[in-house]
């Protein structure tokens, strides 16, 4: 599974900020140009993120297998034609071409998220999306990563407890309404036992936010992101 | 390191408490791909509860709360919490293949809540009539199609008929299945909003 792994390598060491930029630079150049020339260009610097982040490439495409499928159905459904010549080559390229440039684009975003720990994920958002909404998306995020588990319990839990009552023999929509309502009602008591404790604690608009800082290294990286958004117009 | 020097202002309560419930709802969002989904009979595609959490969204917490609980599933996403389909994460997935389906739960979200806003002076969805909520699910699952198999067939240069014969046809029997299970949840009226 794809997540954050602690390492030493430049990559952990760089700002979030100047990473994010990066990726957005990256998808907005790579979304914009399909030529085989790009494509090299794109797949070097892609080998560059990686190597940066100390990423397996088959960790990280084991983790991407449902996107690879539909990456790998997608040119063979473009070539297909009703009639002859039954198979369009050309379409078929098209299509493959572009389909690399999402994996390339998913490869780049799969750098960051093995290097960058989500402490410094909420940082980077709070810091760059201006006033309370910035705020409620950085504490939601932090919230959201705390919550998982517990959630994903309550969700077993309650699989479980069908199965035992040979709930499994009822009909799809019956299970499907099931898990999902008693999914919202537990979700929702424990949100309000949450919202209870953040008021109790005088949840703030204005949190002291762990240290981000701009180091030597971040301003190529930052200057790297730039140009890339900028090719994307050329 | 910039601190911030002003006195603390405190969150009001009447934001507080939609905004944990839209918080802990994006959880159950991503919690739902780490728990199996439900197969169909004789179907090679099983359902995955992800977009039943998507209508609750809309239906239960509003237009505003409900598309910001999405937000945040997919900001969540993006900085690395593995709650795409299969386990995926990173901000690559919302410009990928499947970005449209990803960026249409807000808006559908959105849509659901407005409907309800529009129809019930409480914003319960439990006032609606059984018409009015399945023709406001089946329009926000049209749009869910609409953008998926449109960015789909962008992104990965396919024709109109070949991303929607991709991206939307293998899917129809599980979300239809997934709006009766919305309905039967809305008309058993057990959630408070």
């Amino acid at each position: 599974m794809l997540t954050y792994e602690p390492d030493e390598s430049l990559a952990h060491r760089l700002d979030p900020r100047a990473k994010l930029a990066v990726q957005i630079g990256f998808a907005a150049t790579a979304l914009a140009h399909t030529t085989p020339r790009a494509l090299i260009a794109f797949s070097v610097l892609t080998a560059v993120a990686m190597a940066t982040a100390r990423l397996s490439l088959r960790r990280t495409l084991v983790s991407y297998r449902l996107a690879l499928v539909v990456l790998a159905l997608a040119p063979l459904l473009a070539g297909v034609t009703v009639g002859p010549p039954w198979f369009d080559r050309l379409a078929a390229v098209a299509s493959g071409l572009a389909s690399y440039r999402v994996l390339l684009i998913l490869l780049v975003s799969a750098a960051y998220v093995r290097s960058t720990p989500v402490r410094h994920s909420r940082a980077a958002i709070q810091r760059t999306i201006p006033g309370k909404p910035g705020q409620l998306l950085g504490v939601g995020v932090a919230l959201v990563f705390r919550f998982l588990p517990v959630l994903r319990g309550d969700l077993r839990t309650i699989r479980e407890a069908m199965a035992a009552r040979l709930g499994t023999e009822r009909s799809v929509v019956d299970r499907a309404s099931t898990v999902g309502m008693l999914g919202v009602t537990r979700a929702f008591d424990r949100a309000d036992r949450l919202s209870l404790a953040l008021r109790a604690r005088c949840f703030a608009w204005n949190p002291t936010l762990p240290a981000l800082a701009f180091s030597r290294v971040d301003y190529p990286v930052l200057g790297l992101a730039v140009v890339l958004a900028v090719s994307a117009f050329y | 390191m910039a601190t911030d020097q002003h006195s603390v202002e405190l969150v009001d309560d009447d934001v507080v408490k939609p905004f944990a419930r839209a918080a802990v709802l994006a959880a159950l969002m991503a919690a739902t791909v780490f728990v199996g989904s439900i197969p169909i009979p004789f179907s090679p595609i099983s359902i995955s509860l992800g977009v039943i959490v998507v209508y609750l969204a809309g239906l239960y917490l509003g237009p505003y709360w409900g598309a910001f609980s999405l937000l945040l599933y997919l900001t969540a996403g993006a900085v690395g919490l593995p709650v795409f389909a299969e386990r995926a994460a990173g901000l690559g997935v919302l410009v990928g293949d499947s970005a449209g389906y990803l960026w249409s739960y807000p808006i559908a979200a959105l849509l659901i809540g407005a409907v309800v806003h529009w129809r019930s002076e409480t914003g319960d969805p439990a006032d609606l009539s059984r018409p009015a909520l399945v023709v406001t699910l089946l329009t926000a699952l049209t749009v869910i199609y609409l953008l998926g198999a449109a960015w789909l067939g962008y992104v990965l240069e396919l024709s109109t008929v070949k991303a929607l014969e991709l991206g939307v046809v293998p899917f129809i029997p599980g979300d239809l299945i997934k709006i009766a299970a919305v309905v039967a949840i809305v008309e058993a009226g057990r959630i408070t909003t």
